[in-house]
């Protein structure tokens, strides 16, 4: 099945090309968690910090739904 | 290193060596120690007995990176009670290198308004300034540039300042020249007013090398926590390349994004005024999405946001200031976000309380959400001291009076920033709290609520929350003191980033620091405050937040806030 990733910050560097705000089209296997997609994504779990499953704060376990929209965050710091 | 002291109502300057129990503060410590002792915590707060302090950082004047930090301190006419409140810009490293610790502004001078001119042999002398009553600060400061060249710091007020409105900031210039940094909150510019003051111009030409015991331990560490600013991820490449709007989208997730007057967390056009919109737009006009605007700075987490022929409209576009005039307005439109950020900046106004005074406005249904054209028109009336002007002016409790309207977000007089405390329970704890008033950069403690996937402390829950906003408010009081940028806390954020802080502070001083010195400073500072407000009549009543915050749940996660009050009673027990 596939879900729509959107790399936010500066993720989306690591996958040059790509148009950010369309998103990646990426297969995952059915029933996979979001710690299955951050794996599969490539991208080092510690710079994704926050992630969101169609606009929902989501935990690393959480199955990602097919179809789903996506989104990667990284660690925030500031004030 | 000395303090100058202008006496607004007999018109003297007299400089002084810096009193003996002052001498290794800076930045807030010092403001808020000296408003402490000086300052009738019962005075008037623009009336003669204020008085209204300019301090640069402790470590301000050094080799060390991102320290270009000015400290503002008064009583504030918003809150009732102490203010601190902080700018960058060029100001702070103007003042210490021409060897000066803290600028104190004292009496009144209520019919007649003066510039202070600080020259480059650190001489001083106040010059009439009637005839720039109600100017703007950018056509101010672009005549001040005539008169006495591009090589001065300004900062001054706008026409809200000179009105005494309680929403009035302090403008500073940054390094390309423009008033378009803030000491936003707590309504200092209306203190300035009221003292008569309507600018400093300070010369960028002082020699005055900083006072340092240890110059090669100094420079050792300072070496190391740039190194460390450098190398982390969000310091070293996110800010530069989309400034503090990168937090839209992640707080916006979180659901702790105030929109339409913080009726739900989630903005369903945060996408389009997010940071990575903005750097889009920005690009494609021209403009530029890195930009340095504070000395001594190494991030560049600024920006110059231009119109669509690619001419300036403001810098930087930040985020409190995208959320204030766009999710909590209903607005979408980055194109008029970026131009009420340059009329706050221009007339002299808070973002923060300005934007959320005119989501108050729209929720009483003066005007609608998301009609950013009216909200324009709404910040140009605080210019014309029209009696609504006057009323957006003064800020949110002040349109709540003007509607009869009772959804304020307000803590203390003073507006919440771009974090639903709902949806982050640790903001409940620091808003309510800090002696400040709502403010976020008090104990920003966003980061442990939405960090591994969720947060490794629940956002939603009371627990652990107050003992984290403690440590953090503990922890910024003595940030703001030394002046290091809130941005460049990456320096700091290791065992071996606080022992690099310890190591400045010793070499500085020539005096131990280590251990819980850190703590102990922080400390220091939020008892001299605490102090301060409870002289001026405030209680643990006055710690708590509005009912709305605890009765309407926010959606999409339905939370309200869950601490108590005797958990938030519990927040200062030190």
């Amino acid at each position: 099945m596939y879900v729509r990733l959107k790399l936010l910050g500066t993720l989306s560097s690591c996958y040059p090309g790509h148009y950010p705000p369309a998103g990646l089209n990426i297969e995952i296997a059915a029933g996979a968690t979001v710690a299955d997609l951050v794996e599969r994504s490539g991208i080092a779990q510690e710079r994704v910090a926050i992630v969101t499953i169609n606009g929902v704060l989501a935990k690393a376990g959480d199955r990602v739904p097919e179809n789903a929209v996506v989104k990667f965050m990284q660690p925030v710091t500031g004030g | 290193m000395r303090f100058l002291r202008v006496n607004m109502t007999d018109q003297t300057i007299r400089s002084e060596e810096v009193a003996e129990a002052y001498k290794t503060l800076g930045g807030r410590a010092l403001t808020s120690i000296m408003v402490q002792s000086e300052v009738p915590a019962t005075s008037d707060p623009l009336g003669p007995e204020n008085k209204l302090v300019f301090a640069p950082g402790y470590f301000t004047g050094t080799t060390l990176v991102n320290t270009g930090r000015l400290s503002v301190g008064a009583k504030s006419p918003l809150t009732g009670g102490i203010k601190e409140s902080n700018v960058g810009g060029t100001v702070a490293f103007s003042l210490a290198r021409l060897g000066i610790a803290a600028v104190v502004i004292e009496g009144q001078c209520a019919d007649t308004s003066f510039f202070l001119h600080i020259e480059a042999d650190g001489s001083a002398g106040l010059v009439e300034a009637d005839h720039y009553q109600g100017m703007r600060t950018y056509a101010l400061v672009e005549q001040l540039r005539q008169i006495y060249g591009d090589k001065k710091s300004i900062t001054c007020i706008g026409p809200a300042g000179d009105m005494q409105l309680l929403s009035a900031s302090i403008q500073s210039t940054d390094l390309d020249g423009r008033p378009c940094r803030a000491a936003g909150r707590g309504g200092l510019g209306a203190v300035m007013g009221a003292k008569g003051l309507k600018a400093l111009i300070i010369d960028q030409g002082g020699k005055t090398a900083a006072e340092i015991a240890d110059s090669e331990s100094f420079k050792t560490a300072a070496r190391s926590y740039a190194k460390a600013v450098k190398e982390d991820e969000f310091s070293g490449q996110i800010l530069p390349e989309l400034g503090t709007a990168a937090l839209v989208e992640p707080i916006n997730a979180a659901g702790a994004f105030p929109t339409r007057n913080a009726r739900v967390g989630q903005f369903e056009g945060a996408e389009k005024i997010s940071g990575e919109a903005m750097a889009e737009l920005i690009k494609s006009r021209g403009g530029r999405t890195t930009h340095k605007g504070c000395s001594q700075c190494i991030i560049d987490c600024s920006n110059v946001f231009v119109d669509k022929k690619g001419d300036y409209v403001t810098s930087s576009l930040e985020y409190e200031t995208i959320w204030s005039m766009g999710g909590m307005i209903g607005n979408d439109d980055l194109d008029s976000i970026a131009r009420l950020d340059f009329l706050c900046d221009d007339i002299g106004l808070d973002t923060m309380n300005t934007g959320v005074a005119i989501g108050i406005a729209m929720d009483a249904g003066y005007r609608s959400f998301g009609d950013g054209t009216a909200a324009i028109a709404l910040v140009e009336e605080v210019a014309t001291g029209s009696e609504i002007g006057r009323a957006i002016g003064n800020g949110p409790v002040a349109v709540g009076k003007y509607f009869n309207h009772d959804r304020v977000p307000t803590v203390k007089g003073q507006s919440i920033a771009a974090y639903d405390p709902r949806a982050l329970q640790g903001m409940a704890v620091t808003y309510a709290t800090t002696p400040m008033g709502a403010d976020h950069t008090a104990g920003w403690v966003v980061a442990q609520n939405l960090e591994a996937f969720g947060g490794t402390i629940n956002p939603h829950k009371a627990e652990g929350q107050v003992e984290l906003s403690r440590d953090s408010q503990i922890h910024m009081a003595a940030v703001d003191s030394v002046g290091i940028c809130d941005f460049a806390q990456s320096g700091l954020a290791s065992e071996e980033g606080m022992a690099n802080v310890h190591t400045m502070y010793a070499a500085k001083s020539g005096l131990s620091f280590a251990g819980d010195d850190w703590r102990e400073l922080g400390v220091k500072v939020l008892k001299a405050e605490r102090a301060f407000n409870r002289g001026a009549g405030f209680t643990a009543k006055d710690d708590r937040l509005p009912s709305m915050f605890y009765t309407e749940p926010l959606p999409p996660y339905n939370v309200v806030v869950q601490v108590s009050d005797e958990e938030m009673a519990s927040t200062f027990d030190f």
